[in-house]
């Protein structure tokens, strides 16, 4: 219930976009997206898929262990992903698609970093120009 | 003579020379510079396209090369099933099950596609890093492929997993396929994840592939949606060279006893990259799935 709270709390806007992936797309709930403030506790540069661990405060005080995905790293590459994007203690935004379930787990949609930078969605980064 | 108005065309022509050399010199340097930057080339998702004015034509009877998805990196994920027939309720995107067929893919439970279930209840091979098997590997992230051709065989280098295949254009004979294997000079022969892969050139640009002698059912399937594939299929592959930038890649099912009637699951149109290009290791490990399932996938689809 908390982390349900968490997620309307964190509920900055509604977008719809298509979380299509290799792994688990039954579990998301379609365009349905939460921007997460928080500090990143571990990111994890590997296959199948990258994962942001972030903790985020709730306007409670409590704090909620969030879980995020990416692609691989050889797809997130050419969008800007690298291994040293996030480090632990980084204050970073994150908008991300949510589980249907309420769990606080979540697909990156597009990330803010502690120097600003913006990572975006790896479908506009690896496409040909049009 | 009027030396001194001389002298001073000599020094406008002296200041105009190395006023030169020195935008030359700049201009050099940064291109030097620039060039040198990128010791790695990276995959170009965003060449230029081809048109007549930038085609040339193609090299005859050759395909090698590195070659990318023209459609760009997302093109070749095929994340639904096979790129021509995905798993999307769109009922033009059947595949013509026979009954045998039907019953393997109802007890496939895949996460994509129409049929897709939570992470937590899927058995998908590819989740334990199993080996994808022939055709799956075309079915699957096909971003980047390098192709390298001598006179008896072409290659086929497959980006995800660091996989490669034999194509023998020597002008060997296509095994004959039988029940759990092929049988080659007499001899019975085991069936392979890669299956045995023969090719002939049919013009100066196509090579049409054969292959067969794939591995079973029950170890493999066609494509991320779960349909299935079975050791009788009998796989069809064109590689057209449509110029010296492009090549059509295109594959026809035929399993009998998994469909009724041979489909066509692939037509890509791949692009030329540079020979110096290296995509990102993408590498299947089991340890790092199990990470990844435990930290994310199981929570994400807890009921």
């Amino acid at each position: 219930m908390k982390n349900k709270l968490v997620i309307l709390l964190a509920l900055g806007f509604l977008i719809s976009l298509p979380l299509s992936a290799h792994h688990g797309s039954a579990s998301f709930a379609d365009g349905k997206t939460a921007v997460l403030k928080g500090t990143v506790t571990k990111w994890i540069y590997a296959n199948p898929h990258l994962l942001l661990m972030l903790d985020v405060k709730s306007e409670n005080g409590e704090v909620v262990h969030w879980i995020l995905e990416t692609q691989s790293p050889t797809v997130m590459y050419p969008a800007g992903y690298r291994k040293d994007s996030f480090k632990p203690g980084d204050q970073v935004t994150v908008t991300a698609g949510l589980a249907k379930n309420g769990e606080p787990v979540g697909r990156i949609v597009n990330a803010v970093l502690a120097d600003g930078t913006k990572l975006g969605d790896f479908r506009a980064e690896s496409s040909p120009a049009r | 003579m009027d030396f001194a108005k001389d002298g001073k065309m000599l020094n406008r022509v002296c200041f105009s020379i190395i006023a030169l050399a020195a935008v030359l010199t700049v201009w050099i340097g940064t291109s030097a510079q620039n060039t040198s930057k990128v010791t790695w080339p990276e995959v170009d998702w965003h060449k230029a396209p081809i048109t007549a004015q930038n085609r040339k034509p193609a090299p005859k009877r050759e395909i090698a090369g590195s070659w990318s998805t023209a459609e760009g990196a997302n093109a070749g994920t095929q994340a639904k099933g096979v790129q021509l027939k995905p798993s999307d309720g769109n009922p033009e995107h059947d595949v013509p099950f026979t009954p045998h067929g039907l019953e393997v893919f109802k007890t496939h439970k895949p996460t994509e596609g129409v049929n897709l279930v939570p992470v937590s209840q899927q058995n998908d091979p590819r989740n334990l890093c199993e080996p994808l098997g022939f055709p799956r590997w075309n079915h699957y992230t096909l971003r980047f492929a390098q192709i390298f051709q001598d006179a008896a065989k072409v290659a086929v280098l497959y980006d995800y997993d660091n996989r490669w295949r034999t194509i023998w254009i020597d002008g060997r004979p296509l095994p004959k396929l039988l029940d759990g294997g092929v049988e080659i000079d007499g001899q019975f022969r085991e069936d392979r994840w890669m299956g045995y892969s023969v090719g002939k050139w049919l013009d100066d640009d196509t090579l049409e592939v054969q292959t067969v002698g794939t591995m079973p059912e029950d170890l493999v399937w066609l494509d991320n949606a779960g349909r299935p594939i079975s050791d009788q299929a009998r796989i069809t592959e064109r590689f057209r060279r449509v110029d010296d930038d492009t090549l059509e890649w295109s594959e026809t099912i035929d399993d009998p006893k998994m469909y009724t009637k041979p489909w066509d699951a692939l037509k890509f149109i791949m692009r030329l990259q540079d020979i110096h290009t290296e995509e990102n290791e993408d590498i299947c490990s089991p340890a790092l799935y199990k990470q990844y399932l435990d930290a994310f996938g199981n929570a994400s689809s807890k009921q």
